[in-house]
């Protein structure tokens, strides 16, 4: 089973901290929304956690694909 | 605000049809309905779901999702499903759900209702279009006209909004909270109305689940992979707004006007161009149409004679304005798209359009975005000379815009 991460649009409002904790995942586009592009390998899968957790706007969710 | 470039039509002719426009002149009544065709059906749950599976029914909203699956999954719950018939059609140039409202509410009702009931379904929710007050006025009508006290009929009035006949957008609405898109994380049709099951759709949709209970398989109609009708709302220039039943598989050419120069807009203001003679040749078909590149959607079939380019950049930016403003990507992607596609006359190419077409799929919480992307990207694959010629300044389609930029140009 695959895991990526998924955004809860409406919720989101930019903070930018997915990026900052992990940048391998999530890339921010012009208006410093996140591109979330990739899989979340199970190496990197503590810090996807870490980035769900501190969303300001706990707009962030690991799915299963 | 950017108005819609199309008026809505709540009174266009309706052609008799071979089944759910069949009878058309006895009237929308409940006594002509019944008359017509009996009782609500009594069926089971397991003789609806072989019904369905049998005929391969697809929603009708725009997104043609086997209506089978979702039937499957409100049935497999735990917990008491409801139904939802959503009339709140977003598209303005549609008029295929106001015609049914008034000439066969009976049939959409009963298709819910019967439903409903094989569901084990205490209520059918009627969801009405805000900024249609013709259509809101017939289904109060026949919904007036219906006595069940075992099965409540529900009425809700959708915003005047584009997004506001979304699917989570109507749960919003039944919910009591504003009627505007969220984050769907589960199916409706799993987890919707107070996180029961919910199956959701379109009226047409349940007019085609009400015919199909009520006079079986639609022998001898459409085609083996599709059987059936759908309805199409057709926009010619110069003649009335017509809502059309046509049998899948007939011919794009017998509804559409012989005029090669016409550009012709395909599904909805979320569908796609091309030119009048590539859609002469295609046949009525959900797959057909999605191997063409294009989409049937909620069946708008719009023919104009005057440029594509600048109707697009008209209904992008009325798009751009019907965002419910919660998505990031939507909320700064669309107006920018608006901004792109004009700024083709400038010259600038579309190289902007491109990016941001990329920038706003799929990162929003409803289609709205990608309906819009789909619209502008079938621009560029059906017209890229004519945006070549844009660039330059010229158009083929209207001299005198043409006069005006160079003008413009001599000013500057």
């Amino acid at each position: 089973m695959k895991r990526a991460l998924r955004v809860d649009w409406p919720a989101c409002h930019a903070r930018g901290v997915c990026h900052e904790l992990l940048p391998e995942v999530v890339d921010l586009d012009e208006w410093g929304y996140p591109i979330v592009g990739g899989e979340v390998t199970p190496e990197l899968l503590g810090l996807a956690r870490e980035a769900v957790r501190m969303c300001p706007r706990l707009a962030l969710r690991i799915v299963e694909t | 605000m950017n108005s819609s470039p199309i008026a809505v039509c709540e009174d266009p002719d309706v052609h008799a049809g071979p089944a759910l426009f069949s009878g058309l002149d006895s009237g929308p009544s409940l006594a002509a309905h019944r008359e017509q065709y009996g009782d609500v059906p009594r069926i089971s749950l397991a003789d609806l779901t072989a019904a369905i599976d049998r005929t391969g029914l697809r929603g009708r909203g725009g997104a043609a999702f086997p209506f089978a699956i979702k039937l499957r999954a409100a049935a497999d719950g735990s917990r008491r499903p409801v139904v939802v018939i959503n009339l709140s059609e977003g598209e303005p140039a549609s008029s295929k759900d106001s015609a049914l409202a008034r000439t066969r509410p009976h049939l959409v009702l009963d298709g819910a209702v019967a439903t409903a009931r094989a569901l084990g379904a205490h209520a059918v929710h009627v969801v009405l279009p805000g900024d249609r007050p013709l259509t809101v006025a017939a289904m109060d009508a026949a919904i007036a006209e219906r006595h069940d006290r075992r099965m409540r009929l529900v009425r809700h009035v959708a915003s005047p909004r584009f997004v506001a006949g979304q699917a989570r957008a109507v749960l919003e609405l039944m919910a009591g909270r504003p009627n505007l898109p969220v984050t769907a994380w589960t199916p409706e049709a799993v987890a919707g109305h107070r996180s029961r099951p919910t199956l959701l759709s379109n009226a047409e949709t349940w007019a085609h689940v009400g015919r199909l209970l009520h006079t079986g398989p639609p022998a001898g109609l459409g085609t083996d992979d599709e059987p059936g009708t759908t309805l199409l709302t057709l926009r010619l220039p110069g003649a009335r707004v017509a809502v059309r039943e046509v049998q899948y598989g007939a011919s794009l050419r017998s509804v559409l006007p012989a005029k090669d120069d016409a550009a012709v807009l395909l599904g909805g203001f979320h569908g796609t161009w091309t030119t009048a003679r590539a859609a002469r040749r295609l046949k009525v078909s959900v797959p057909g149409f999605r191997e063409s590149g294009l989409a049937l959607g909620a069946g708008l079939v719009l023919a104009v004679d005057d440029c594509p380019v600048a109707w697009t950049q008209r209904i992008v930016a009325y798009l751009a304005g019907q965002s419910a403003r919660r998505c990031g990507p939507c909320l700064n992607g669309l107006p920018a798209l608006a901004a792109a596609v004009s700024a083709i006359d400038d010259g600038t190419g579309t190289a902007r359009v491109e990016q941001l077409a990329g920038l706003v799929e799929r990162r929003g919480a409803c289609a709205h975005p990608d309906g819009t992307v789909r619209l502008v990207r079938s621009l560029l694959t059906a017209y890229p000379d004519e945006i070549d010629r844009h660039g330059a300044g010229h158009c083929s389609w209207t001299r005198q815009a043409t006069v005006v930029r160079r003008l413009r140009s001599v000013a500057s």
